[in-house]
């Protein structure tokens, strides 16, 4: 059944590739969520090498703020420029069918990351499953929280559905593996809009609210650093804890003044990387198979399901490595 | 026109006596040292942007670039003192940040004053261009590290607040100096100055206070000048007191400190407004948006609530001006010829 669909998915490819000759330079084109923000600019970094090492012609171009239209329309003038192909972060994937759907049928390789809803893509990369991931953050918290203690979840806006579910797979983990942690439930998912402040506003009024609050777990890059600068303010340093994504140079100061123990992440440059080698391996036509390995680490064994390819592209990020990341 | 404005403060300060009580009863926590000092810390930023809003929306107009005038500001500010490793008093950032926004209020002053242009146009425009300018000129982006003085002057308090109950702490930024520098300022300009009488003048009826022989474009000119030097100290003083520089963090506020200000009482039309009312009124919207979880308003219904409250609040105020309409205008002219 899988192979068939494999088989299928190549066929078409192959009749939308068949007029690129073997060999070219390709111009693969990486759309980000918004081209301005520090995660997207690591992004770049991985592309830029991809297209250093291989001589593509590799690049990124986004919009300049996280608006869905701004980023329709930037994949619109990168169909009229003939690029081979898209690589694109969808804000809303929904938004951006029609588009998607234009540039598929003009041939353009279509690739997307964190859309897993996206329709009109060949192949959506993940860097892991999002349930896994959040498992993996409540791993990292628990052990900072010592398995024990009630905790909280923050996303970044509970319509964000990635957000939603690294929460709930944080919290499956621990209603399966943490019996003495414990979730309060009637905030288990507090929103903090995506905004610095607004976290640091939340996270004081959760401790307010809730005297024997003794863990936050966060999504949004956002969550982690800013409820570990309420911690901070409000005393609360070796008594609370805080363990979500965090971008080295957001959580550096806190990891290694302690208030936050360990940190999540996956490295946008590879993301931005992997996206370009596989744009490639189908532009030249290669199979693309269960196990399938992109050339970075935690991409090397990746996994098919349907049009996903999922790969274990998470780190956690402590005192000890801190220091190795510098963006 | 003390019985008039006394109203509209009045009703604000009603309903903020009678929000806290609410959040008191649900909570537990309203009451308590540590919590009011968290409001007053989240109270600085907007609270010196209401100042800016409320002398422009007293002379008629509307603003809405003063966020971005902000975001540009401080981090044009940021970037250089990085670039030159500054390390020397914390007031050149102001100083330079301030600048900044006085540049930037100038074109918008120009823009009204010499080619009578509707503020709110002008401003949305000019919005645009500076946020364009920040993010394609100067390829903004999130800056995690900031000079250190500003960071010390970000972490400098005035005292802490402990809560005796549960120990937790709150810092009194002081920030809140500048804040309150901004609107001594403001109240002595609008108050004690021929420039002052010429605001509500020009936003009660701009061809009278023509006649009346104030010199509408230069005021017109120095209101947008004033709101872009505010606009650049606000914008580092959040700098400073979230320690990061947050490019697009700001856009969005101006809808919020609009309807602060409107819910103080000032009239959209121009020509009347308080300084208190503006605060009372920024209050109460800093109240609601840090007590949502401590009134266990579910996540989903947070905006809603939100919203209603802003439309309760503006429309009681509206009544309020509609009722007192027949006397206002009489009123205001005698205090002025005064």
């Amino acid at each position: 059944m899988r192979k068939s669909s494999v088989v299928l998915i190549l066929m078409a490819i192959f009749v939308c590739c068949a007029s690129f000759a073997e060999g070219k330079t390709y111009e693969i084109a990486v759309v980000p969520k918004d081209a301005t923000i520090g995660w997207f600019k690591r992004m770049e970094v991985g592309v830029k090498q991809y297209a250093k090492e291989t001589g593509m012609h590799a690049y990124m171009k986004g919009p300049s703020k996280t608006d869905a239209s701004a980023q329709a329309e930037v994949i619109e003038d990168l169909i009229s420029a003939g690029v081979d192909a898209l690589c694109v972060v969808p804000i809303d994937p929904v938004a951006l069918e029609p588009v998607l759907e234009k540039a598929m049928k003009k041939g353009i390789v279509v690739i997307t990351h964190e859309g897993s809803t996206q329709k009109n893509t060949m192949y959506d990369i993940e860097a892991f499953d999002n349930k896994e991931y959040g498992a993996f953050i409540m791993d990292n918290l628990a052990k900072a929280m010592n398995y024990e203690g009630k905790y909280v979840t923050m996303v970044g806006f509970v319509t964000n559905a990635s957000h939603m579910e690294w929460a709930q797979g944080g919290i499956a983990r621990q209603k399966e593996k943490y019996p003495k942690m414990q979730l309060i439930t009637a905030d288990q998912y507090v929103e903090i809009q995506d905004d610095p402040n607004i976290t640091y506003q939340k996270a004081k009024e959760l401790f307010k609210k809730y005297p024997d609050l003794k863990g936050i777990m966060g999504t949004s890059g956002h969550a982690a650093p800013n409820s570990a600068k309420a911690i901070e303010e409000l005393g609360l340093k070796g008594k609370a804890f805080t363990c979500g994504t965090g971008l080295p140079s957001q959580v550096r100061t806190y990891i290694k003044d302690g208030t936050i123990q360990y940190a999540t992440l996956w490295d946008p440059a590879d993301a931005g990387y992997v996206m370009c080698v596989l744009a490639k391996k189908i532009l030249d036509k290669q199979p693309i198979t269960n196990g399938i390995n992109l050339g970075r680490k935690g991409y090397e064994k990746m996994i098919l399901k349907g049009n996903l390819l999922i790969g274990s592209g998470w780190i956690t990020l402590d005192k000890n490595n801190i220091d190795d990341f510098d963006f | 026109m003390g019985k008039k404005r006394l109203g509209h403060e009045f009703y604000v300060f009603l309903a903020i006596v009678s929000l806290s009580l609410i959040i008191q009863a649900r909570s537990g926590q309203f009451f308590t040292l540590n919590n009011i000092v968290d409001l007053m810390v989240s109270f600085i930023v907007p609270a010196i942007f209401a100042m800016c809003e409320l002398i422009v929306i007293i002379s008629g107009g509307m603003d809405v670039s003063f966020p971005a005038v902000a975001s540009l500001s401080m981090f044009a500010t940021t970037k250089i003192l990085l670039s030159m490793n500054y390390t020397g008093n914390v007031f050149f950032a102001f100083l330079l940040s301030g600048s900044f926004g006085l540049i930037m209020g100038a074109i918008n002053g120009a823009l009204i004053s010499i080619f009578n242009l509707p503020a709110l146009i002008v401003t949305l425009g000019t919005q645009s261009i500076f946020m364009g300018i920040l993010q394609g000129a100067l390829n903004a982006q999130e800056i995690a590290e900031i000079p250190k003085v500003m960071f010390d002057f970000g972490n400098a308090k005035l005292f802490v607040a402990t809560n005796p109950l549960n120990g937790l702490k709150s810092n009194m930024s002081s920030s809140i100096l500048i804040l309150f520098a901004v609107v001594i300022i403001t109240y002595v300009f609008l108050h004690f100055t021929m420039w002052g009488r010429g605001v509500y003048a020009i936003g009660g009826d701009s061809n009278s206070a023509i006649r009346a022989g104030f010199k509408v474009k230069q005021i017109k000119f120095s209101i947008y000048c004033f709101v872009g030097i505010v606009a650049g100290i606000a914008g580092m003083t959040r700098v400073c007191m979230m320690q990061n520089c947050q490019p697009n963090n700001l856009i969005g506020m101006e809808m919020t400190v609009i309807a602060a200000v409107v819910l103080g009482g000032t009239s959209v039309k121009g020509g009347s407004g308080t300084i208190i009312g503006a605060l009372l009124g920024t209050f109460l919207l800093t109240i609601i948006s840090n007590s949502l979880l401590l009134l266990s308003i579910p996540t989903y219904w947070q905006s809603f609530f939100t919203g209603l409250i802003i439309i309760i609040g503006t429309g009681v105020t509206s009544f309020q001006l509609i009722l007192s309409s027949h006397r206002l205008p009489s009123m205001r002219k005698s205090k002025n010829e005064a």
